[in-house]
């Protein structure tokens, strides 16, 4: 085993670009992915019919599809398309429609939008809209009655799927080593292009990665356990002081 | 009811709290409401009776306008909604403003509970009156313990409903309603979906409800408790009022043949 090349300062900044790089876009993926979710799961179930079937067939197509030739289709597809359209260079946007980071960030993004947007739609429809009525009937508006009863229950059903989505697009991050993005393989990649080394680059990736799946399961463990009314969960693992009352017929 | 309350004005005798003309619901072909016509004064306790089917549920959801009526004028707190209506007189829309306004003034209690379950007993209790009536947290906290105080449900503030007995939830859904202060109080089969041995806790705290004069109208399976606590029982029959008045005139004066037959078995 050779790691000596971790002295090298180039390849130190090659692998925490691609960390930092690999961080930025889980957060913007997720972040805006979940959102995207939550608007093609109300569309599916709420939206005026052309809407709904819209968002059914961006839902069809995104899962059906393999991630990484929707990533080729928008950076060598799109990104070319953008890129001949006269003035497009000049403007304001271009350094954005440049860069690769935004390619592969919109490819993640429509991809949690579409697989957890399924989920969400699922969890929506399930919670019994009783809870809702309750809300309209002392006068919550529509937007409260969603914010504030239905999208908060329905997280709170699916919350350990939409944990595991997370994962599944931490491990999808790697795919951007192939539009000439810095990822954490891409370092690897140069490492082993340099050095002619090549388990000990990978292995190193590979640890990282492990460590960062660790501590995103803690983290969002912890935002499932402290997601509010999930206790009822946390009890019935625990062999707590069983609740004096009756069961609840639910 | 002649109990006098902090919550009402001094002539409330005279005001009406329901004022319900020539009502009619239709779910397609199925009209449930043909014609219903329903006078709540303020401070009273109305009780509508019937067989499953005769309309009870869905004219009491009128009332705050969970259904949208097909027919028919509604004033409910002193205010006329105002509804849209096509050229043929039917319902077809709604002010919703004046709903959302409505619905502060007139709080339901549910079957089945319809707590928010992610939510604790005090956020359940705290929810409409910082969102609607833009409480202050401090404040709506307040109210919520002062109210779970009154339906013996503030030992489990912390708790979540789902580790309450269905009397118990019942109680805090009661107690949700009040914390809105409410001009009229919404009860819909509220003892229901109870085991039999927690249903007289529920109607317990209904009772005092009654006895503070608050306006109530509720739907019921339970005539014994009906006959007692209200000033007005209503039968509905297939969709008309088949009888209404006091409880005497209800459960042992009535003319009305199929309204006779119903409260035997309580007479």
């Amino acid at each position: 085993m050779d790691f000596s090349w971790l002295q090298d300062p180039f390849y130190q900044e090659y692998l925490i670009e691609g960390f930092v790089n690999t961080l930025w876009l889980l957060a913007v993926s997720a972040v805006a992915g979940m959102t995207l979710a939550v608007a093609v799961a109300m569309a599916r179930l709420k939206g005026p019919r052309p809407l709904a079937m819209l968002a059914k067939g961006f839902t069809i197509v995104m899962r059906g599809t393999p991630l990484l030739v929707q990533l080729f289709f928008f950076y060598y597809g799109v990104g070319r398309l953008l890129e001949g359209i006269p003035g497009v260079q000049d403007s304001a946007i271009w350094p954005l429609l440049r860069d690769p980071f935004f390619y592969g960030a919109l490819t993640f993004t429509l991809s949690v939008g579409a697989y957890s947007g399924e989920v969400l739609r699922g969890a929506l429809a399930s919670v019994p809209p009783g809870e809702r009525e309750a809300g309209r009937a002392f006068g919550m508006s529509p937007f409260q009655v969603f914010a504030r009863l239905w999208l908060p229950r329905a997280v709170q059903r699916c919350l350990p799927t939409l944990t595991g989505e997370m994962i599944l697009l931490l491990k999808s991050v790697p795919l951007v080593s192939t539009i000439a993005l810095m990822d954490l393989l891409q370092a690897a990649n140069i490492i082993r292009d340099e050095t002619f080394l090549v388990y000990e680059p990978l292995m190193l990736i590979a640890g990282i990665y492990l460590a960062m799946t660790v501590v995103l399961t803690l983290v969002l463990r912890q935002v499932e356990r402290h997601f509010p009314g999930m206790q009822p969960t946390r009890r019935r693992r625990l062999p707590l002081r069983r609740a004096e009352s009756a069961p609840c017929k639910h | 009811m002649t109990s006098s309350s902090q919550a009402l004005s001094p002539d409330a005798s005279h005001r009406l709290a329901v004022e319900v003309h020539h009502l009619v619901k239709r779910y397609g072909d199925l009209e449930v409401l043909r014609d219903v016509s329903l006078e709540v004064p303020e401070g009273s306790v109305t009780s509508i009776i019937g067989a499953s089917g005769s309309g009870k549920s869905t004219l009491l959801r009128c009332l705050n306008l969970l259904e949208r009526p097909d027919q028919g004028d509604l004033a409910i707190a002193d205010e006329t909604i105002r509804f849209d209506r096509n050229p043929q007189g039917d319902i077809v829309g709604l002010d919703r403003r004046q709903l959302q306004r409505l619905r502060a003034k007139v709080s339901m209690v549910f079957q089945q509970f319809n707590l928010w379950p992610h939510l604790t007993v005090l956020g359940n209790v705290t929810e409409a009156p910082m969102r609607v009536q833009g409480l202050s947290k401090r404040r709506a906290i307040e109210r919520a313990e002062h109210y779970l105080e009154r339906v013996g449900m503030a030992d489990k503030r912390d708790g979540y409903p789902a580790f309450l007995s269905g009397g118990q939830q019942q109680r805090v859904a009661i107690a949700r309603a009040l914390a809105m202060e409410p001009r009229l109080l919404l009860f819909d089969e509220p003892t229901s979906a109870l085991d039999p041995e927690r249903v007289s806790e529920v109607l317990g705290v209904i009772r005092d409800l009654a006895a503070e004069g608050r306006t109530m109208v509720m739907v019921t399976h339970e005539m014994a408790f009906a006959r007692e606590v209200s000033d007005q029982v209503v039968f509905l029959d297939r969709g008309f009022v088949g009888e209404a008045g006091s409880p005497r005139q209800v459960f042992e004066e009535s003319r009305d043949p199929r309204c006779r037959r119903f409260v035997a078995p309580a007479a």
